[in-house]
């Protein structure tokens, strides 16, 4: 559904689909982050490690334009992200974004949640919308529930649905800000099995986490932050079996 | 799927009768009423004292008590000086509203249920009052009647939710336009409109009108823009600094500077602009409250799937708002319609204001207490109904949040 490209070819041939340049950012004086370069290609899927604070979730945020950047340029699927409001929601439209909490909305039934956005930006009959919204309820594995209210679910459903929303939009890109995190660990895998299927479907992710296997088992590379810097890029067995810094190797001694 | 498991494999308790409380009459009196020395003597006294009042009103209400000031005013009460010759114009609007009301219980069940069923109940018990003309009480029964009729229309017609909801809206126009006189009805001036139907008339505008009109200023208050926001904000603070009669003044001496000599607004209109900015300010505030309740990550949310300013505050942001505020909201509009007794200050007679009119006429010299209650139980009776109106609405509201 989402191949634009072929996903035989190498990844390093492929077009950019995000580049982030010298972005900068501050929080008042903080500086979260600093120079921080990345160049995602297509259908790469870029998983985002860090100790806490260290700027991944404000990184991650800065894609779609939910935080501001002070310095440098961001570029998604060829649109640069400017201030002007068109921009930033022609971005929007090809991003889709997990939140660590979900953020379901409460007042809506599922189906209405994940139709709302397809209806209304896409501007997709409401018929087609939900044909979709009930395929994607099948995909992550709920469909009996369409018609509920996010609160009459469990925390790994919800995430699923939050998943579901998303995809709707048939973005681009899917940004998840530690899709696990506020989870049962009884449930950390049901949501992340989902993703895995998504790693293979040649949708661009970019996944921050706090779980080392997830991430070794479907990240394309893996980037690491500290203190609001890009430490160490690298693939998988580069970062986790050799790590070149000494940053790294500490932050993996503490994780593993 | 997860909860499923969860509640099939739940181990089994062993089930255990939940333990005593009811333990008779006796028993009851005994632990709450006379449980002690001092429980007893308050008991006695207390007792005494609701005894002697309950009687004494009882006494009051059915012997004491002369009603035929209200039997022989019941028309001026509830519309005030309209012509009696024009008063079907009163009534089909009246007539409107009921068929409205049944084909809505029928189609929410509900809710519009109760509302409605407790109306009807009010036509049956002022159609059964004695004293009633005999015109009143045919109409009341066509309405029930019609209220009962449309209720099995609407049943069927539950796919015509929108038209209904536009019905509504246009019953406020219809209504006016009815009752001021158009085309082939006689103008009747809004200065011989009161009782009853002025209350409900200024109290309905100001609340339909405040309403959106308090949305955009809440929406306002928090506007990127600074002029809209300060605009916003010096609205909602200077009309929350200014009592409503001095609003009520204002409307009536300065709305006619504002908008020019030659234009001639009635006194009606004048109060009712009165009333529908000083609720809007006040309204404002109660949604800001409810705008600040809604968790950034909403908006977020809402940003995230590319839905514009918009998008994002009609579906997502507004509705949750609106729903956090409903009491204070209600508690908003009850206050509104009972403010409305304060237009007798600016000349026009109201519920209350043909009441105290009624009883300066030396013919019914000493029937304050009857007059007083009777309008203190019409504004009962429709407070209480507002009330509930909003509880339910609330609840149902409330599906599947938290
Ligand atoms: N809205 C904000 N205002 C001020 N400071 C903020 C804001 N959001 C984040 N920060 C600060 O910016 C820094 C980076 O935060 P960020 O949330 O990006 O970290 P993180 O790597 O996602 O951490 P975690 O793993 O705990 O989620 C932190 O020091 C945080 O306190
Ligand atoms: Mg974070």
């Amino acid at each position: 559904m989402f191949e634009e490209f072929n996903s035989e070819t190498p990844l390093d041939q492929r077009e950019d689909i995000v580049v982030c340049n010298n972005i900068n950012k501050w929080f008042g004086s903080l500086h979260v982050l600093k120079d921080v370069n990345l160049t995602v290609k297509q259908g790469e899927v870029v998983c985002i490690l860090g100790p806490s604070g260290s700027g991944k979730s404000t990184f991650i945020r800065t894609v779609n334009g939910l935080e501001e950047i002070q310095k440098g340029e961001i570029t998604v699927d060829g649109i640069p992200l400017s201030n002007d409001l068109s921009d930033i929601e022609a971005i929007r439209k090809e991003t889709g974004m997990v939140f660590q909490s979900f953020n379901l909305f409460p007042h809506m039934t599922i189906l209405k949640n994940i139709t709302l956005a397809p209806i209304w930006v896409r501007k997709w009959p409401k018929a087609k919308a939900e044909k979709i919204a009930m395929e994607l309820l099948e995909r992550v594995g709920i469909p009996e529930q369409a018609d509920k209210y996010p609160g009459q679910l469990s925390g790994g459903q919800q995430q699923r649905v939050a998943i579901a929303r998303a995809l709707a939009m048939q973005p681009k890109i899917l940004l998840f800000d530690e899709p696990t995190s506020a989870l049962d660990p009884e449930m950390i895998k049901e949501v992340l099995d989902v993703i895995k299927t998504l790693a293979g479907s040649g949708i661009t992710m970019m996944v921050v986490t706090h779980e080392m296997n997830f991430a070794r088992e479907v990240a394309d590379r893996i980037v690491l932050f500290d203190f609001g810097e890009i430490i160490e890029v690298g693939s998988p067995s580069e970062l986790f079996d050799n790590p070149k810094h000494d940053r790294t190797k500490l932050f993996l001694s503490q994780i593993l | 799927m997860a909860n499923d498991e969860l509640t099939t494999k739940q181990v089994s308790i062993p089930e255990t009768a939940p333990p005593k409380t009811s333990i008779g009459v006796l028993g009851w009196l005994k632990e709450n009423l006379f449980s002690s020395w001092i429980n007893t003597i308050l008991t006695v006294v207390f007792g005494t004292i609701v005894y002697l009042i309950v009687v004494n009103t009882i006494e009051w209400i059915f012997f004491k008590a002369e009603w035929y000031v209200i039997s022989a005013n019941f028309k001026l009460l509830m519309v005030g000086q309209y012509p009696v010759e024009e008063l079907f114009r009163v009534w089909i609007a009246f007539t409107l509203i009921s068929l409205l009301m049944g084909l809505s219980w029928g189609i929410w069940k509900g809710t519009m249920g109760h509302l409605t069923i407790a109306m009807t109940a009010i036509y049956i018990i002022v159609a059964s009052l004695p004293f009633v003309l005999i015109e009143t009480r045919i109409w009341l029964l066509v309405n029930i009647a019609l209220i009962i009729a449309t209720y099995f229309l609407g049943k069927r017609l539950t796919k015509f939710k929108k038209y209904i909801l536009i019905g509504w809206f246009l019953m406020f126009p219809v209504t006016m336009i009815l009752l001021s006189g158009f085309g082939v009805f006689d103008r009747v001036g809004t200065n011989l409109w009161g009782g009853f139907l002025l209350t409900l008339l200024i109290a309905i505008v100001a609340i339909v009108f405040s309403f959106p009109l308090g949305v955009l200023l809440a929406l306002g208050r928090r506007s990127k823009l600074p002029v809209v926001k300060w605009f916003c904000v010096a609205y909602i603070e200077l009309i929350r600094g200014v009592p409503l009669i001095t609003i009520l003044f204002v409307a009536q001496l300065m709305l006619p500077m504002f908008l020019g000599e030659g234009v001639n607004i009635d006194n009606v209109i004048r109060a009712m602009v009165g009333f529908t900015l000083f609720s809007a300010a006040y309204l404002a505030e109660n949604i800001r409250g409810g705008l600040q309740s809604i968790p950034r990550g909403q908006f977020e949310a809402a940003e995230a799937l590319g839905l514009n300013a918009t998008f994002k505050t009609v579906f997502i942001i507004l509705p949750q708002s609106l729903r956090a505020v409903i009491p204070a909201m209600v508690g908003q509009f009850i206050g509104i319609f009972k403010d409305t007794s304060l237009v007798a200050i600016v000349g026009l007679t109201d519920l209350l204001g043909m009441g105290k009119n009624i009883i300066s006429n030396p013919e019914f010299l000493g029937t304050q207490m009857e007059v007083f209650l009777f309008v203190a139980l019409v504004f009962l009776v429709f407070c209480n109904m507002m009330s509930y109106a909003s509880r339910r609405l609330e609840g149902a509201l409330g599906v599947g949040t938290r």
